[in-house]
């Protein structure tokens, strides 16, 4: 089991990546929609955090895994596509990166707009990235939303699409490779 | 002895006016503390916030002699947990950095059978509004009936924080503050 990506197939640390961070987005975009609409509580402070925690260790997975893709370069689309779903595929995969660095750095932002402090693990503390003021906290959590809303769009598209394709490049980020 | 006698006469003769003077106090700032509760949900957000400087006058033959005057330090106001310090003091509630007191001037004190009511000016990041507290005065323990010299001044009422222009986190923290203070005081001599 290689840890390298090659012309055939994903490595063993491109699918972990790949299917940890899915893992996690998807959970953490349940867990942000909750906490927008949660009744506050002293016992649920925690989620706060927790969300902040979770988000920040996305945001160090995202910019390892466009390291780790600069140095390791994933195999290209599997050649069977039609040029549209070449070029929706791309568009879904690109938009996917720069939405993995955009949501958390834009709950950094609103998080450090508000003058809280951004907690990490219940003991590190961020340093702020935007001056306390409410209409960056406004715009911020709004971006933040809006962000969150089209990640929700493109993990759809992006499931739909890895389903609908029954070539294989569901079983390459399951396996490594398309056939076993 | 006819002399001292004398003496003593004339010190009670000018001490009797005296005593109907109001008395100063000075504030005994370790023991006297500031609490206030607003609401979190269904839970209650506690904190406390230091008096940094307080004149108090009390005129126990005149009501409305007395006077208070209380100074505090919002910079040093803490809640019952650090994410609501932060809110708390933050720009869009007390605003600290901008307004690093919150004062208390009475204006008057109307006396009861059983309590008092004090009115007087609030001010909260920079606005001015009336409020009206519940006062009671107590001789501290340890002091004789008639002893005046030690006395604790407690006060309670409710602000209303969106009057004050402290409207943040609206949506998390209840807009009725109560306030609970207890001010221990010594009196001035001389």
């Amino acid at each position: 089991m290689a840890a390298y990506n090659n012309d055939a197939g994903f490595g063993w640390v491109t699918r972990g990546l790949h299917w940890l961070m899915a893992l996690a987005l998807i959970a953490m975009l349940v867990f942000g929609t909750y906490l927008a609409g949660m009744e506050p509580a002293l016992d649920r402070l925690w989620m706060y955090g927790a969300h902040k925690t979770v988000g920040f260790t996305l945001l160090v997975l995202s910019m390892l895994r466009i390291g780790w893709h600069a140095w390791s370069p994933p195999p290209g689309p599997i050649p069977d596509l039609a040029v549209w779903q070449l070029r929706l595929s791309r568009a879904v995969q690109r938009s996917f990166y720069a939405l993995m660095l955009a949501l958390p750095l834009s709950g950094w932002v609103a998080s450090s707009a508000t003058g809280i402090d951004t907690v990490l693990f219940n003991r590190w503390v961020l340093p702020p990235i935007a001056p306390v003021s409410e209409q960056w906290e406004s715009v911020g959590f709004i971006v933040h939303g809006a962000l969150g809303k089209l990640l929700a769009l493109l993990v759809i598209v992006h499931v739909v699409g890895a389903f609908w394709h029954r070539n294989g490049t569901l079983r390459r980020m399951l396996f490594g490779h398309r056939k076993l | 002895m006819n002399l001292l006698l004398r003496v003593v006469s004339l010190i009670a003769l000018l001490s009797g006016p005296l005593m109907a003077e109001p008395l100063h106090y000075d504030l005994d700032p370790t023991r006297s503390r500031v609490g206030f509760v607003a609401t979190f949900g269904s839970d209650r957000i506690t904190g406390t916030i230091p008096i940094a400087t307080a004149e108090v006058q009390l005129d126990f033959d005149r009501a409305a002699s007395s006077f208070v005057r209380v100074v505090l330090d919002a910079t040093g106001a803490r809640a019952s947990f650090p994410f609501a310090t932060q809110a708390m003091t933050g720009p869009k509630v007390l605003a600290v950095s901008q307004f690093p007191t919150l004062t208390f001037e009475s204006r008057s004190l109307a006396v009861g059978t059983t309590s008092a009511t004090l009115t007087g000016d609030l001010t909260i990041r920079g606005v001015t509004r009336p409020v009206m507290l519940e006062a009671q005065v107590f001789r501290q323990r340890g002091t004789q009936a008639g002893d005046r010299s030690r006395m604790s001044v407690r006060l309670n009422g409710t602000v209303r924080r969106s009057e004050f222009g402290a409207t943040g986190w609206a949506d998390m923290v209840g807009d009725v503050v109560e306030l609970d203070i207890l001010v221990r005081i010594d009196q001035i001599r001389g």
